[in-house]
């Protein structure tokens, strides 16, 4: 038996994960540790193969290559004792639709050795209200918590979410962050897939930028930001008839690039940069709409990395 | 065991608030009960096997016989009274008549001027677990007695028909060829439609989703059965109890026996339904081929049509057809109907759909 991947005390370790449907290799090649006690993103867009992934993890598919150990246990000979250890929300949520709330929690409660009581879990997703209800009259933002309720009913120690906010409404997904964040505090770690940038930036401890397949990128956010951007980025809106190669030549600018019908000039003298820009705007007679400053952000990393933005 | 039951309880409650399956695996077999409990009869014509027992022996019962095969409906075959009985019993003949000795007699003395005594009854034995086939021929038969009373005419009747069941002691009813049926024919939905919910549940990600927990998957296989074989059991009573109460249908067999017909039925046609939903992806599909194979089950199986009055292609299908056997395995233990292939072989022919079923199934499912 091969020893195990990564750090002893990892909850998961991939080393080389290999996973091909046919002619499209979802997975290729991805390696990655948890710690424990951590919130973990696997970012990405759609189709970058975090969904395989994260099911290869949970035991619910097979790995045609690589190394994989959950909580230390092998999900190709262990996985029911993975099981039992680990929560799992899929990325769809529906589930039995004549049940009710209180029902479906105490059936998969039965499905585990282990397991919280139903009450817990009605008060930390905030489903109290809907015990009774069945499920198939819940609002998406309430299946989704019920999803999650789900994924907590063994009081699991590492809890896989696999795009839990998507689709919900910015208080809904605020609501669910704060899941997650307890989730933290009670010294789960937690392993999540998302294609927002925000909830990315606010609740992993750590990420890996996912694309076609591949990681591209590794770290936390300070690290991932740092590490390709130690600019700002002056940005505003494309200008007719100011070439990409002047400004170039501006004072500070080390990159230029577009997104949106933006400009965006990297740039490690901003005053300077932002004169140049007024100036030049003001010899074409078009003034500078919606000119502003920001630290480069996630965004920028993965735009920096794939070419393209993210987006639902 | 825990996990069992409570998956069990909750495909009971999902299945029973959806009104949709409440309504076909117990209301339209109960629709199903009443109509044909209230308005059977009408009939085919088939050509009827009788069995023809003449313990007159004169030359006026040769005449009776003539009368009868002159009909062109029914084939005679003399017997005596206690083989064809027997032969009536197992399938082999539809009816048996009996012209009782002293036939001749009265017909010469009706002849003459002697006013004859009571009438002489003509006896009839009919299969009333077919009571369209037991109507037709006690309208045959007594049209041949008119007849032969009306030739004699200005006289006192002379002949009268007496109908007796082949069943002998037990008085079955119209129903009782029906209630059997209307069982078999309710197994054979709630196996069939087992298909749909599993199918929704694989579509919808249930299946994957409860995968990913550690309850193994024979739980969830056995509470799908365990799940089927409790509403058989609720369907084997309450259209039973209409039989009886509402219909006066007769329970001859051993409801042991019964019990573990209607169980091996409910298994059989689950595992059919397991079947269906091997190779349908979508709920639509899994719909669209259970109404399919319902439907054409329903009516090639001989469960309502007699397969004697089937044309020969369709006949065929219905020996193959497994609710054939299942109808005729319920018709023989509940009511003593008379057998189309012998018990051991309808439930052997049960099993081994079973097995083919199982083994398909356990090939070509999928869960996710």
């Amino acid at each position: 038996m091969p020893s195990s991947p990564g750090p002893a005390d990892a909850v998961v370790a991939c080393r080389d994960l290999h996973k091909r449907y046919g002619a499209l290799e979802a997975v290729a090649g991805v390696s990655f540790d948890v710690h424990p006690g951590e919130v973990f993103g696997l970012l990405g867009p759609n189709g970058a193969g975090k969904t395989t992934t994260i099911e290869i993890l949970e035991g619910i598919r097979e790995a045609d290559g690589g190394e994989v150990r959950v909580l230390g246990l092998d999900p190709r000979r262990e996985a029911r004792q993975i099981k039992a250890r680990i929560g799992v929300q899929l990325q769809t949520a529906s589930l039995y639709p004549y049940l009710t709330v209180g029902e479906l929690i105490d059936l998969f409660g039965t499905f585990f050795p282990r397991r919280l009581p139903q009450q817990r879990m009605l008060d930390a997703l905030e489903l109290n209200e809907k015990r009774d209800a069945q499920t198939r009259t819940l609002s998406g933002g309430q299946q989704q918590r019920l999803s999650v309720a789900l994924a907590l009913v063994n009081d699991p120690e590492l809890v896989f979410l696999d795009e839990p906010t998507t689709g919900l409404d910015p208080a809904a997904r605020r609501s669910l962050w704060n899941v997650i964040r307890d989730l933290r505090t009670q010294g789960k770690s937690v392993l999540l897939t998302t294609h927002y940038m925000e909830e990315a930036e606010v609740l992993c401890d750590r990420l890996a930028i996912m694309d076609h397949g591949q990681l591209l990128e590794l770290g936390t956010v300070e690290e991932l930001v740092s590490r390709r951007f130690h600019e700002r980025a002056v940005h505003f809106a494309d200008i007719a008839g100011l070439e990409d190669s002047r400004m170039q030549g501006f004072p500070g600018v080390k990159r230029v690039a577009y997104e949106d019908g933006e400009v965006l000039l990297y740039t490690a003298d901003v005053p300077a940069t932002i004169g140049a820009v007024l100036a030049a705007a003001d010899a074409l007679d078009a003034p500078p709409h919606d000119l502003s400053v920001r630290r480069a952000s996630l965004e920028d990393v993965f735009l920096d990395l794939t070419g393209h933005a993210l987006r639902d | 065991m825990d996990a069992l039951l409570s998956l069990t309880v909750a495909n009971m409650k999902s299945f029973v608030r959806d009104r949709a399956a409440l309504f076909w695996t117990i209301a339209f077999p109960v629709i199903f009960v009443v109509l044909f409990g209230t308005l059977f009869g009408g009939g085919g014509t088939a050509d009827y096997r009788v069995g023809w027992v003449d313990q007159d022996r004169t030359l006026a019962s040769a005449q009776l016989e003539q009368a009868f095969a002159k009909l062109g409906v029914l084939t005679l075959t003399t017997t005596d009274q206690a083989s064809g009985l027997a032969s009536a019993r197992n399938g082999q003949l539809d009816a048996v008549i009996v012209v009782p000795a002293g036939y001749g007699a009265a017909t010469a003395a009706a002849g003459s001027a002697a006013a004859p005594g009571a009438p002489l009854a003509l006896t009839l034995y009919t299969d009333l677990s077919h009571p369209t086939d037991a109507q037709t021929l006690e309208q045959i038969v007594s049209g041949v007695t008119t007849g032969v009373n009306q030739a004699l005419s200005g006289r006192p009747p002379l002949l009268s028909v007496q109908t007796r069941p082949i069943q002998g002691s037990a008085v079955p009813t119209g129903a009782t060829y029906y209630v059997p049926s209307i069982l078999a024919m309710a197994i054979m939905q709630l196996g069939v439609f087992a298909a749909i919910p599993l199918v929704q549940q694989r579509e919808k990600l249930i299946l994957k989703r409860i995968g990913a927990t550690p309850l193994p998957r024979w739980t969830l296989v056995g509470s799908n059965v365990l799940l089927r074989l409790v509403i058989a059991s609720g369907q084997t009573v309450i259209i039973l109890g209409i039989g009886i109460v509402g219909f006066k249908v007769q329970v001859t067999g051993s409801w042991v026996l019964i019990a573990g017909i209607v169980a091996l039925g409910a298994l059989m046609f689950t595992s059919l339904g397991y079947v269906i939903a091997s190779f349908t992806r979508t709920e639509e599909a899994a719909n669209g081929v259970t109404q399919v194979v319902q439907v054409l089950m329903m009516f090639l199986s001989g469960i309502f049509f007699p397969i004697d009055l089937m044309p020969d292609w369709m006949k065929t299908v219905a020996t193959l057809l497994p609710l054939t056997y299942l109808g005729d395995a319920l018709r023989q233990t509940m009511v003593g109907g008379s057998p189309f292939v012998p018990l051991t072989v309808g439930l052997a022919i049960l099993a081994g759909w079973l097995t083919v079923c199982l083994g398909i199934s356990a090939r070509y499912f999928r869960w996710q």
